[in-house]
């Protein structure tokens, strides 16, 4: 059954209610401690994101192999990677010489970057993690594109893994 | 009434007809009442609207092609942008609807993680929708009510699947199993984190105090009754004509919620009811949505003291690629029924993928109900049929 229009009641009185529970939050917002409060004072106060929270992809270079399944994988093609093969000397003399993949250029539009994940959950290097950062915003579109510099800045911010529900 | 007066009467009587020509009104794409680029061409007569036509498509960004050349896990990202206000429920059906193609049971922890999360998506769906409606017929102050135990639902969706909007956290065959298919990143599993189910009781409980505080701030305002009550009338066998559902249909008295019919989630198990406005008018669509509010946090209440542990994913191909065969599944979303119907040739991605979205079948009434009804009726109309446009256009 809706509840709604009572006749009984006096015109008027409604809006008196509602005024009442306008006016009791005032004063809730006046009086009660800060951290009750719903909104932070943003640029002076931060907010600590979710530890899982999708803000940004950190990138960790050694562990890339350039295998490119992340960019093969990504649904809007925004990962952009240049690799070329370097020659390791052996670890020990008589050893063989060990080929090792290098990264010349990892960079990710976050332009068209539509943050789903996808590419961290293939790599299967440990390469790609998500970060809660979240303060990069530029002025113009095309310095979006993070270069693999920026990328691995970010690898400090990868928060500890939190602990799971039983 | 005396002759005396009569006479007067006549001395300032206008006798000429004034004859007003139809003007036709452009009211969109961009209105804030649209949620979204909704267009309506209406031709005006004096204070009422006549033959109004909705004009769609601004939003169209070719789903149903674009998954043709996608493949699953792609399509799950994507979907999500289909109805934004309630981003995790649309994965369900589609997920459901691959699993079903590929017979695949999932595990009782996933499912009741679904349905958690599908039920905090409708919260948030609703009340976005107890926020913006007020403000479309004038009051502000419910918005930030609303708002505020919404980014608490917020909070909680991100704290499990990382994102506020797009959670993107459905795979084919449960919920996310780890961040990442390293050696490290294997071992960050996506289960609920620790604290979860005291912060969702937590939140439910506020959840329905500002259900309490938006009926007393909305419910008994005489100027919200008067721009609401006996407006906007939908008699039922109009409503199931159009293809109208969700908590639109319950509105006009029509007991019809896929949740109650269908077995896509273990609904089943919970205790709840399905409320049912009785005319249909605009009063009754708020009214309604309210009620699913509480239905929906009793549900959440009870399904996370009943979770059962057990693993997150069933035993899938690492290379999803769906059998051949077609099937649809329908699922009950926040602005009602959504469905895909899934065409696969056994590659990795649908051979074609139709997707029945609420929105567009429900301001297919439009042109019946806005027929001769005041202007600022339209908006009061519009707003609670409760549409995004995104939804509508997919």
């Amino acid at each position: 059954m809706a509840k709604g229009n009572d006749s009984r009641t006096l015109l008027g009185m409604g809006m008196v209610k509602g005024l009442a529970v306008t006016i009791t939050t005032m004063f809730k917002t006046i009086f009660l401690p800060k951290k009750h409060l719903a909104t932070v004072n943003y640029p002076k106060v931060k907010e600590t994101p979710v530890p899982r929270a999708r803000g940004v992809i950190a990138l960790d270079q050694d562990a890339c192999t350039v295998c490119m399944l992340c960019a093969r994988q990504c649904p809007d093609w925004c990962i952009y990677i240049e690799g070329h093969k370097e020659e390791q000397p052996p670890s020990k003399p008589g050893g063989r010489i060990k080929v090792r993949a290098t990264l010349d250029r990892f960079d990710i539009d976050y332009a068209l970057c539509m943050y789903c994940g996808i590419c961290v959950e293939v790599c299967p290097f440990d390469a790609l993690f998500w970060t809660p950062e979240y303060e990069y915003s530029e002025t113009q579109m095309g310095e979006m594109l993070h270069d693999m510099d920026r990328l691995q800045d970010w690898m400090k911010t990868v928060p500890e893994v939190p602990a799971l529900e039983p | 009434m005396d002759q005396d007066f009569a006479h007067h009467l006549s001395e300032v009587a206008v006798s000429v007809e004034l004859e007003t020509p139809d003007m036709t009104l452009n009211i969109g794409p961009q209105h804030p009442s649209t949620h979204g680029v909704l267009r309506l061409i209406a031709k005006i007569a004096g204070e009422r609207a006549f033959d109004v036509k909705p004009v769609i498509g601004y939003m169209h960004r070719g789903y149903e092609k674009l998954s043709e050349v996608r493949t699953y896990p792609q399509i799950t990202a994507l979907i999500n942008r289909i109805d934004w206000v309630s981003g995790y429920a649309n994965e369900i059906p589609f997920i459901v609807a691959a699993e079903k193609l590929m017979e695949i049971e999932v595990p009782e922890r996933a499912q009741y993680i679904r349905l958690i999360l599908t039920e905090m998506a409708r919260i948030s769906s609703h009340l976005i929708f107890m926020a913006s409606y007020p403000l479309e017929l004038g009051a502000a102050t419910p918005l930030f009510f609303a708002l505020r135990e919404r980014e608490r639902v917020l909070d909680l969706l991100e704290s499990v699947t990382g994102g506020r909007f797009h959670p993107n956290f459905n795979r084919i065959g449960g919920v996310k199993p780890a961040v990442g298919s390293g050696s490290t990143t294997r071992k960050q599993i996506q289960d609920l984190p620790a604290g979860f189910f005291t912060q969702t009781k937590d939140a439910m409980g506020k959840v329905l105090d500002v259900c309490e505080e938006l009926e007393t701030l909305v419910a008994g305002n005489e100027i919200f009754l008067a721009r609401t009550k006996g407006i906007g009338l939908l008699p039922p066998e109009v409503a199931a004509a159009y293809g109208v559902s969700g908590p639109n249909i319950r509105a006009s008295g029509v007991k019809f919620d896929i949740r109650k019919v269908e077995s896509y989630l273990p609904y089943d198990q919970f205790d709840w009811e399905v409320p049912v406005g009785e005319n249909g008018d605009c009063w009754d669509r708020w009214w309604v949505r309210l009620t699913e509010i509480r239905q929906s946090a009793s549900i959440i209440q009870q399904a996370v003291d009943g979770i059962p542990s057990g693993p997150l994913q069933a035993k899938v191909p690492k290379v999803i690629k769906v059998p051949e065969g077609q099937t649809y599944v329908r699922a009950e979303n926040p602005k009602g029924e959504m469905g895909y119907y899934l065409v696969s040739d056994g590659g990795s991605g649908p051979y074609r993928l139709k997707i029945r979205t609420a929105s567009f079948s429900n301001i297919s009434i439009l042109p019946w109900i806005l027929e001769g009804i005041l202007i600022p009726d339209i908006i009061a109309v519009m707003g609670s049929l409760d549409f995004v446009l995104g939804d509508v256009d997919r």
